[in-house]
């Protein structure tokens, strides 16, 4: 009887190898038996294979202890007890890029022989690096020093229906193989068994880790990265929306505060007038409903505690003109750096849009100053009244270190639509005479064109003092209107009219009153803005009347750029007058127009930033994103189906004849309710620190850090089985090939 | 398909196809299906085999693969399935229905160590818990043993004077996962050996009937009186069978017991599965050497062939059993079984070895022990405890 012993890493195929050497003497017509050690199914343990072939029936099923030939498919799996009941006139095939002659001592007085078996197999495209199958390789090897033909070879082969790649492999180890006899005397001393009783189940030393390091086995091992959550993504103020949401569902509303003021000092605003483009990006939206996250910001601009504000500490000196939105996140990000900021704003009130054109049933005016108060806290001066034009920029230039322009929107898109000065108006300054308590509409008539935000601003406005009919006009349909969706059901609610895909032509005065001549219209083609066109309808009824004794026009605005020298190219972050006295930003709608609070803050946010780089030369601005968490990063079905709390909102019939706040928010006293819409977060692609890696680890090393420390792994153990990276519901776990 | 090169699981595989198939003119067959280590490969490859008629039906545990079992051979499908350790375990309500219901299943048991502590490898404690079930136990050793014991059991087991259910264990691994040269069976022949499966008391809306419903005890006592009466003709209808088998397939199988040299053997052991053949070339070495050992293979343990064995070691002076079980608080169960069968003689130092539980490699060298000791001692004393793996 001839026993071969096979000595392999699991995944490197010494089993099949076993089977290929019996099936060349099965073919023939030999005894044959060949069978595997089983036990650690893991690619990388260290694995035995046998193989008997015999004359007469093998009948004894025991593993091999003295075997005639020894195969070795990993050279670090050499070692002196490798070769211990070898007997002496047998083979030790090797898997090594050496000759036989360099394979040392270990072998002395032995037929060795030497095939790079790693490299064959990885030409031909048999298996990974970090595990190549090397089975059929070694066989040609083996087939080679056994006295085997390679045509008996190729039919072993080919009975198993090995084709292509590995008969080439195969071929070329057939070919390649390296024999000799080493020099000096054999030892095949088998080593003694470790002696005494085995452990039992209540010796002390059960459990004990094995004394194996079964983390050499690995392949591959878990690693930790960080996605960038949707949310985060897509707010146009860079809030760390996740982060302050994780912060909030740990009733920490203090520590929520203070990350989303690293990057925007209007929580309470944004938290009631932001069109959230967080909400629409949220992957818990494909699961049940997104996180209510601008009920979420509300609550926590609202409720959290602010930390003390900072003073100046720099000697340069930084003019922002205007004191809307954008200039007052450049200040705050300025003043928190240190700088002396100075704002300069035409009104005789700090907020720009935020106070003028905003309402105060959506932004109550004492929390917008409050707000605005914990700016100034930090050592910003404001002055007020003061218009800034061409020349006024030239000498603030010259007395500053760097000057912003946040002028915003200043020059209304208008309509001629004839009618007489006092019947057609402009929307923001509507809203900002409302605010003044210079506008009574009782009784009246009351059309307002477009679909935006102040569109819809200005209509409800108009019925809250006192206006018998209000409609809102709009060429397109409602699902295109750009204004915030909740509130132009709002307004439905409050009894406003919407007419879709109609378009003002002209007032006429038919001797009652002034009328809105209206052209209907209907969708066509999409434009460049990816929107369809509106195009008028033909036939009869393609134009009517609505009575009116107001118009009031809100269809947007563009920058007023006669504060620039001309020929002025405005980009976010570039010096606008090229001068070498002081820099000239411009930020926020009147370098981007972006039209919404929270850009305006981000734009605020990174000019602050520019400046800073500029005069300083460090660089605040985030490193690039890392990739998005798409839908597919967070398993799914680790969570359960739990439906959106919402804040409490204004009964309709309370909120018609007044100015008080229409959303409530969570209602009073219900800090649980906020934390349980933030647990509702999946933290997509950034860990939250859920426990499920060190729950789930079949080896018990994953280990918890401490809170906010994050995990570390026994990578003495980790045999890359790839459980945890399986099981983290949000994919931050991920297994690298080592 | 004649002598292929294959592992247990897949010989055992190719022969529930085959007889699976050769239902296919009568009710078809049926498979549950729920994989365990080291039995998985058994069913991996039936779920691969295309059926004439008949399916294999992948369930969510061991104990639903029996129910599917039960009730496809309560319909007349030829059934089978196969398990291992714990999934026997959980399996076990199923398992005695089944036999109570008097439903020729045939199942593979590949014997692996019962957890925990979690072991993968051989002893016979899970399929010997079983041994009170109303069913046949057969222990196989070669591959050419496990295949035809399989087809055989599926035989019996049909026999209109048997209908119980057969379970054929192998060794986990040691036999499952080990390649070895076996003359798997044609189809053809397999049809002619296997009439179409044909169950009495099958399922038939044509004669509503209630089976398995409430008893009374003398309805009870009567049930379990056929089931031995059964058990008991189990001899002869395999005897019946295996000539059957001879004819059909050229070669002659294993029968219940197999001795060897044991009639006028100073000294005897009594094995099963793959110990019994590793047991013989130690045993080679002796009767070589002038020594009378004889070596008993028991392939049939229920029914127990008392009277076989008897027959076979009623002058034999010495016994050995090596038991790769243990019954706790008792000791090896084969050794008991056999000391029943063997009552009343007082000439007979029978002695119990307890040797390769949980695995553990029992070569030659370790038989060569249990001889030592067998063959030096004055009286039988408590089970000896051989742990080989130390």
């Amino acid at each position: 009887m001839t026993e071969i012993t096979i000595q392999g890493r699991g995944g490197q195929g010494g089993v099949t190898l076993a089977k290929l050497i019996a099936t060349a003497y099965f073919l023939q017509e030999k005894h044959v038996q060949a069978f595997g050690v089983y036990a650690a199914e893991r690619s990388g343990a260290p694995v035995q294979a046998y193989v008997r072939i015999d004359d007469q029936e093998i009948i004894n099923h025991n593993a091999i202890q003295s075997p005639d030939h020894l195969i070795v498919l990993d050279r670090t799996l050499v070692s002196p007890v490798l070769t211990g009941g070898l007997k002496e006139a047998g083979w030790i095939v090797l898997n090594t890029s050496e000759t036989p002659g360099g394979v040392g001592s270990a072998f002395a007085g032995r037929n060795v022989a030497t095939i790079d078996a790693t490299r064959i197999a990885l030409a031909n495209g048999l298996g990974t690096r970090a595990v190549p199958i090397v089975n059929t390789t070694i066989f040609g090897a083996v087939a080679r020093v056994l006295g085997l033909s390679f045509e008996q070879v190729e039919g072993t082969l080919r009975s198993l229906k090995f084709v292509g790649a590995n008969v080439e492999a195969c071929r070329a180890a057939f070919e390649d193989v390296q024999t000799a006899h080493l020099s000096g005397h054999a030892t095949s001393a088998v080593p003694p068994k470790a002696g005494g009783r085995a452990a039992g189940l209540f010796d002390e030393t059960v459990g004990e880790r094995p004394r194996i390091l079964t983390g050499t086995w690995a392949n591959r091992q878990p690693q930790r990265q960080s996605l960038t959550p949707p949310c985060n993504h897509v707010c146009p103020a860079g809030n760390d929306v996740r982060g302050f949401i994780h912060a909030a569902g740990k009733h920490n509303d203090d520590e929520a505060l203070r990350t989303l003021l690293r990057t925007s000092p209007f929580p309470s605003v944004c938290g009631r007038v932001c069109p959230a483009p967080c909400m629409e990006a949220c992957n818990r939206q494909y699961f049940d409903s997104a996180i209510n996250v601008r009920e979420l910001e509300r609550h926590v601009g609202d409720h959290g505690r602010r930390p003390p504000p900072t003073k100046p500490f720099r000697a340069e000196r930084v003019a922002i003109i205007g004191s809307g939105p954008a200039g007052l996140s450049a200040a705050f990000t300025l003043a928190k750096l240190g700088y002396q900021v100075t704002v300069l704003e035409s009104q005789d009130e700090l907020g720009g849009l935020l106070r003028t054109g905003i309402p105060s049933y959506r932004l109550p005016r004492d929390v917008l100053d409050r707000e605005i108060q914990y700016i100034l806290d930090h050592g910003v001066r404001a002055e007020c009244g003061q218009r800034v034009d061409r020349e006024r920029l030239l000498t603030l230039s010259r007395e500053f270190d760097a000057v912003f322009v946040a002028t915003g929107l200043q020059e209304l898109q208008s309509l001629n639509l004839h009618g007489q000065p006092g019947v057609v108006v402009q929307g923001i300054e509507f809203l900002d005479r409302v605010r003044r308590g210079l506008e009574r509409l009782e009784g009246m008539h009351v059309v307002v064109v477009g679909g935006g935000n102040t569109a819809v601003d200005a209509a409800r406005s108009a019925r809250r003092i006192g206006a018998a009919e209000v409609r809102i006009v709009y060429r397109r349909t409602r699902k295109e209107m750009p204004a915030i969706q909740e509130e132009i059901a709002e307004a439905i609610d409050e009894g406003i009219g919407l007419d879709e895909l109609v378009a003002p032509l002209r007032v006429r005065w038919d001797g009652v009153g002034p009328l809105l001549t209206c052209q209907r219209m209907r969708l066509g083609e999409p434009d460049e803005s990816g929107r369809r066109r509106p195009i008028p309808d033909e036939g009869e009824d393609a134009q009517f009347d609505l009575r009116c004794d107001r118009v009031i026009l809100a269809l947007g605005q563009s920058a007023d750029i006669s504060i620039l020298p001309e020929g002025s190219e405005i980009h976010e972050g570039t010096d606008l007058l090229g001068l070498t006295s002081a820099p000239v930003f411009a930020c926020g709608d009147f370098a981007s127009n972006d039209g919404t609070v929270a850009a305006a803050i981000g734009g605020g946010r990174r000019s602050g930033w520019h400046v800073h780089r500029t005069l300083t030369g460090e660089d605040l601005f985030p490193p690039p994103e890392a990739p998005l968490a798409g839908p597919d990063a967070v398993i799914t079905h680790l969570f359960s189906h739990r439906p959106r709390s919402e804040g409490d909102t204004l009964p309709a019939s309370l909120r018609r004849r007044s100015f008080v706040e229409v959303r409530r928010g969570f209602a009073a006293g219900t800090e649980r309710l906020a934390a349980s819409e933030a647990k509702r977060c999946f933290s997509c692609g950034v860990c939250n620190e859920c426990d499920r890696c060190v729950d789930h680890c079949p080896e018990g090393i994953m280990v918890r850090n401490g809170d906010g420390c994050g995990y570390h792994f026994d990578e003495n153990y980790c045999k890359g089985c790839g459980v945890c990276a399986a099981e983290c519901p949000r994919g931050v776990i991920f297994m690298a090939e080592l | 398909m004649g002598r292929e090169l294959v592992t247990g699981n897949h010989a055992a595989g190719h022969a529930l196809a085959a007889a699976g198939e050769a239902n296919r003119f009568a009710r078809g067959c049926c498979g549950g299906a729920y994989p365990i280590t080291p039995q998985t490969e058994i069913i991996e490859l039936l779920r691969g085999f295309t059926f004439t008629k008949g399916r294999i039906v992948p369930v969510e545990s061991e104990h639903s693969a029996m129910g599917a079992c039960i009730g496809a051979s309560l319909n007349g499908a030829r059934a089978f399935t196969a398990s291992s350790s714990n999934g026997l375990a959980y399996m076990a309500e199923n398992v005695f229905a089944a036999g109570y219901y008097r439903l020729p299943i045939v199942m593979i048991a590949v014997n692996r160590t019962l957890g925990p502590p979690w072991n993968i490898w051989v002893d016979q404690g899970d399929s010997l818990m079983l041994r009170d079930a109303p069913w046949m136990q057969f222990y196989t050793g070669s591959h050419q043993d496990l295949v035809d014991t399989i087809l055989l059991a599926f035989r019996v087991a049909e026999d209109a004077r048997i209908l119980l259910p057969a379970m054929v264990a192998m060794d986990g691994f040691v036999t499952s996962h080990t390649q070895m040269g076996v003359n798997l069976p044609e189809q053809a022949l397999v049809d002619r050996f296997l009439p179409p499966c044909s169950i009495p008391h099958r399922l038939n809306t044509a004669h509503p009937t209630t089976i398995g419903g409430l008893t009374w005890p003398k309805e009870t006592e009567r049930h379990r009186r056929d089931i031995e009466d059964a058990m008991q003709r189990v001899p002869d209808v395999w005897r019946e069978a295996a000539d059957e088998f001879s004819s059909v397939f050229g070669r002659r199988p294993d029968g219940p017991i197999v001795a060897e040299g044991a009639e006028d053997a100073d000294v005897v052991l009594v094995a099963c599965n793959t110990m019994v053949q590793t047991a013989r070339r130690a045993i080679q070495k002796r009767r070589e050497a002038g020594q009378r050992i004889g070596l008993v293979k028991l392939k049939m343990f229920r029914p127990f062939p008392r009277e076989l064995l008897r027959r076979t070691l009623g002058r034999v002076p010495r016994i050995g059993v090596l038991d790769r079980n243990h019954s706790p608080g008792s000791g090896g169960i084969f050794a008991q079984e056999l000391a029943a069968s063997l009552q009343g003689r007082s000439d007979c130092l029978l002695q119990d070895y307890i040797v390769g539980i949980g695995g553990g490699d029992v070569t030659p060298e370790v038989i060569d022990e249990i001889l030592d000791d067998l063959l030096r001692r004055k009286t039988a004393e408590a089970p000896v405890w051989k742990e080989v793996a130390a």
